[in-house]
């Protein structure tokens, strides 16, 4: 799918030349070891250096320039993924061939090449007010999370199950962490981020792969690198508390369940981890959806989802703040039938189609494309949809028992409205 | 069978509308592995007052009911149809808008067997006492869901404040006391009336074989009989031009206010090339006004009113429609009088000429072509143009004819003071500390 050109020691280029879109896609992926105050710094990072720059000071100057560029999108992002923290630059312009103008793509590149490495600044720091305006932006970003329930809950049990690990570090980092950086702690982080952070960069569309690399080579600079070398324990730690109640003022019960797995991501058979997902809660076909929920009528919403860098399996529901036990006791009987083995072959057959579809549908887009590259490029060089398909197909309901069986719920999280209005 | 190219775009659609009066429309796309298929009646929570199929006089039913039979649409005598088309390796989904209910697939493989699946489940209604009585418990924690985000709250909030009578200002999914109400007889008579292949359009869009698809198609309704198309007889209040409510505030536990303002549009009966013309005019108007480029989102960021929340947008249908601004906001009055400020001042005199129109048409017109990557948007919003006697495809000679003028007459018919309206949401806790 990707020809990979190597730029330097730890600098890739990897180019998808294709007519399948009418946009042109690029990535460029800066990858640093996880902890909440790189998380924090990197996220405002990303809002100083999308702001603006030298040659456009104002963010109003930068904007009016993408919208000149027929609205070319540019946006930086901040994520995570096991113990890495990537922060991204990403542009999506409309190939040229489509408009009465050529050289946009050009022009494009320079415009990363000025978010990158003419940052707006005064006196060797960024420009104060940018700064103190986004790392406001980062906090309230951070506080917001409490206004989505579903989200504030997860967070709320991570924080309570695995504080500290990088499973629980939110890819912006904490409020207290936000507000510790300094101006000049961003900008050694800034500098950290261009000159020894690991470099991917992707693009998609109908490029020519040495003209893009070619322009990065001659423009960017970029030097050797080194991968860092103490990442963080992704080692998972008994909970201190087996179960946590707590309370909001809302209408709606919020259930988290928390399992172990000791297979992830690395472990050969992470494949079997997918399947067991989808035959327990992944789909509208599953076990959760279709008992929890059409046969109980109990929630709107009840799945499962596997989160592989950690090995780590949760179950979120919405159900009535007083049926938390009976939906938790719903919940694990699914879990001991998979455990059982008592799996249909209707089951197994659908979970396979649709984690098949899911795969091949992804890679219908651009970013699709990308982000499954990334993720996968540690497992194999060059992924293709049957290195997953291939696995998928020669695991048997014992494997899928067998994992089950590996489970250990950790942690039963549940956030409710407050107790004396449940009760009136 | 109608083929239609679109040189430009280098896309081609086809189009044939079929004896029973489905408009069936295809369009197939180069490299892509998958197909996306929408199924979509004209039908959705403003119809709730029509004269049923066969009858004579009009009816109102219970608020939520389409959202209600979109759920039981999936439920047969023999099963979940999650799970034929889970079985056929497809990930099927509904949704329920103001007007519009849409059933989907998406599919990398069994293409025939999925449409068949769609055609025939969305066809074939199946409702008795028993599975209706089972549903309401699961829409109403979907209700209690919507209740507890307080972003829906803020967007049905100012939706409300609005309309003084059109059903709009009515929650889609209605209340958890109102759905109590729907029985089997209702989602029978509400399908009868508005699953007519006549009132429904079928998009296909992706790794598709036009011919062959169409023909599937045709036989598949060929093997059915419907009765006779009809005109539906829907039923809308009278709807003043002003505001029903021009301020109110919700207490609800968030961690800032929220607050946006809503513009009532005058001429809300526009369809077709005229349709067209004013919604992509509005649109570029308040890009212009309340863009990232603005001066007011310079200065409403500089003073911090805004903050990553921050949206507009303008969204109109036959009937109804709004302009909404807002963001979360520690100063919710200050940023809705600088929003209503910029709205007077803009009318008083018009800030923008050739060059703003000329940079906001290239935006635009690449938003569109980096849209035309997504089945999902070709087809969604298609359709919505199709229910409209608009074509999507017409977006982009329709930008390169727009002038300033236009902008300006669009404008002009969103921006009175007695059709603006706000509506905030505060913690009650916060508010008794000030």
């Amino acid at each position: 799918m990707f020809e990979t050109i190597r730029l330097a020691k730890g600098v890739n280029v990897h180019v998808n030349e294709t007519t399948q879109f009418k946009t042109i896609n690029i990535s460029i992926k800066f990858k640093d070891k996880l902890s909440k105050e790189k998380a924090s710094a990197r996220s405002i990072l990303a809002n100083v250096l999308q702001h603006s720059n030298e040659a456009y000071p104002s963010h109003t100057a930068l904007r009016m320039v993408l919208d000149d560029l027929y609205g070319t999108s540019l946006y930086m992002d901040s994520s995570k993924r096991g113990n890495e923290h990537i922060v991204s630059l990403n542009v999506e312009t409309v190939n040229d061939q489509y408009l009465s103008e050529e050289g946009v793509l050009e022009k494009v590149l320079n415009l990363m090449y000025l978010v990158l490495f003419k940052p707006n600044t005064e006196h060797g720091l960024f420009k104060e007010s940018i700064f103190l305006r986004e790392k406001n932006a980062v906090k309230e970003r951070i506080e917001s999370i409490f206004d989505d329930k579903t989200r504030y809950a997860q967070q709320r049990m991570m924080d309570l199950a695995l504080p500290e690990h990088p499973a629980s570090i939110p890819a912006n980092g904490s409020i207290e962490a936000v507000e510790k950086i300094t101006n000049e702690k961003l900008m050694e982080e800034y500098r950290t981020m261009i000159e020894s952070n690991e470099v991917e960069i992707y693009a998609v569309g109908d490029v020519k792969p040495d003209m893009i690399a070619d322009y990065i080579r001659d423009y960017f600079h970029f030097t050797d690198r080194e991968k860092p070398v103490a990442a963080p324990s992704m080692e998972l730690k008994k909970p201190a508390q087996q179960r946590v109640a707590e309370f909001e003022d809302m209408k709606q019960g919020k259930l988290h369940m928390a399992f172990f797995s000791p297979v992830t991501f690395r472990d050969e058979k992470f494949p079997v981890m997918q399947l067991l997902n989808g035959v327990f809660g992944g789909y509208a076909h599953s076990k959760l959806f279709v008992n929890i929920r059409e046969k109980e009528s109990m929630a709107y919403y009840v799945s499962s989802s596997y989160s592989s860098q950690f090995g780590l399996m949760f179950v979120l529901a919405g159900i009535d703040g007083k049926l938390e036990e009976k939906a938790v006791k719903l919940i694990l009987e699914q879990l001991e039938e998979v455990k059982k083995g008592n799996i249909t072959d209707v089951e197994f057959g659908q979970t396979k189609a649709l984690l098949t579809n899911q795969l091949t549908e992804a890679l219908d887009s651009a970013r699709g494309q990308i982000d499954i590259y990334d993720q996968y490029m540690e497992l194999t060089e060059d992924f293709e949809p049957d290195y997953l398909i291939s696995r998928w197909n020669k695991i048997t309901k014992e494997d899928i028992a067998d994992a089950a069986k590996q489970l250990s719920l950790e942690m039963t999280y549940f956030l409710s409205g407050k107790e004396s209005e449940i009760d009136a | 069978m109608h083929k239609v190219e679109f040189e430009q775009l280098d896309e081609t659609l086809y189009h044939e509308k079929l004896e029973n009066g489905l408009e069936v429309f295809i369009l197939p796309k180069k490299g892509f592995s998958k197909t996306f298929a929408t199924f979509t009646t004209k039908y959705g929570s403003i119809d709730n007052h029509f004269v049923p199929r066969g009858e004579k006089d009009a009816i109102k039913v219970p608020d939520g009911i389409a959202h209600f039979l979109e759920h039981k649409m999936f439920e047969k005598e023999e099963g979940d149809i999650f799970q034929q088309f889970s079985k056929q390796g497809a990930s099927a989904n509904a949704y329920t808008s103001f007007t519009r209910t849409a059933y989907l697939f998406s599919a990398t493989g069994q293409i025939n067997e999925n449409i068949e699946t769609l055609l025939d489940f969305v066809q074939e209604p199946y409702f008795t006492e028993q599975t209706v009585e089972k549903e309401k418990g699961i829409i109403a924690q979907e209700i209690t869901m919507y209740d507890d985000q307080p972003d829906w709250r803020l967007y049905f909030g100012i939706i409300e404040n609005m309309y003084k009578n059109h059903p709009v200002k009515i929650d889609i999914a209605g209340t958890v006391d109102s759905i109590q109400d729907i029985t089997a007889e209702h989602l029978y008579t509400c399908y009868n009336t508005f699953y007519h292949p006549s009132n429904m359009v079928l998009f296909v869009v992706g790794a598709v074989d036009p011919d062959g698809m169409m023909k599937f198609i045709k036989e598949n309704q060929d093997r059915k009989t419907f009765e006779d198309a009809q005109e539906i007889e829907r039923i809308f209040p009278e709807e003043p031009l002003e505001v029903a409510v021009k301020e109110r505030v919700l207490n609800m536990s968030v961690q800032k206010p929220k607050v946006f303002v809503g513009i009532k549009p005058e001429k809300m009966d526009l369809q077709g090339d005229e349709m067209l013309k004013h919604e992509l005019a509005a649109e570029l108007a308040f890009e212009l006004l309340f863009g990232r480029t603005s001066d007011f989102y310079h200065h409403a960021y500089e003073k911090n009113w805004i903050d990553e929340s921050y949206s507009f947008d303008y969204s109109l249908e036959n009937g109804f429609g709004y302009a909404i601004i807002g963001s979360d906001t520690a100063e919710p009055e200050t940023l809705a009088a600088e929003i209503k400020h910029t709205i007077a001042n803009a009318v008083e005199k018009w800030p923008f000429g050739q060059a703003d129109l000329d940079r906001m048409r290239r935006k635009k017109i690449g938003f569109f072509l980096r849209a035309l990557n997504s089945p999902e948007y070709i087809a969604n919003q298609f359709t919505r143009y199709t229910f409209n006697g608009m074509n999507l495809f017409d977006v982009v000679p329709t930008l390169e004819e727009i002038e300033v003028a236009d902008l300006q007459a669009a404008f002009s018919l969103v921006s009175a003071e007695s059709q603006q309206s706000v509506f905030t949401i505060v913690s009650p806790d916060k508010k008794e500390a000030q």
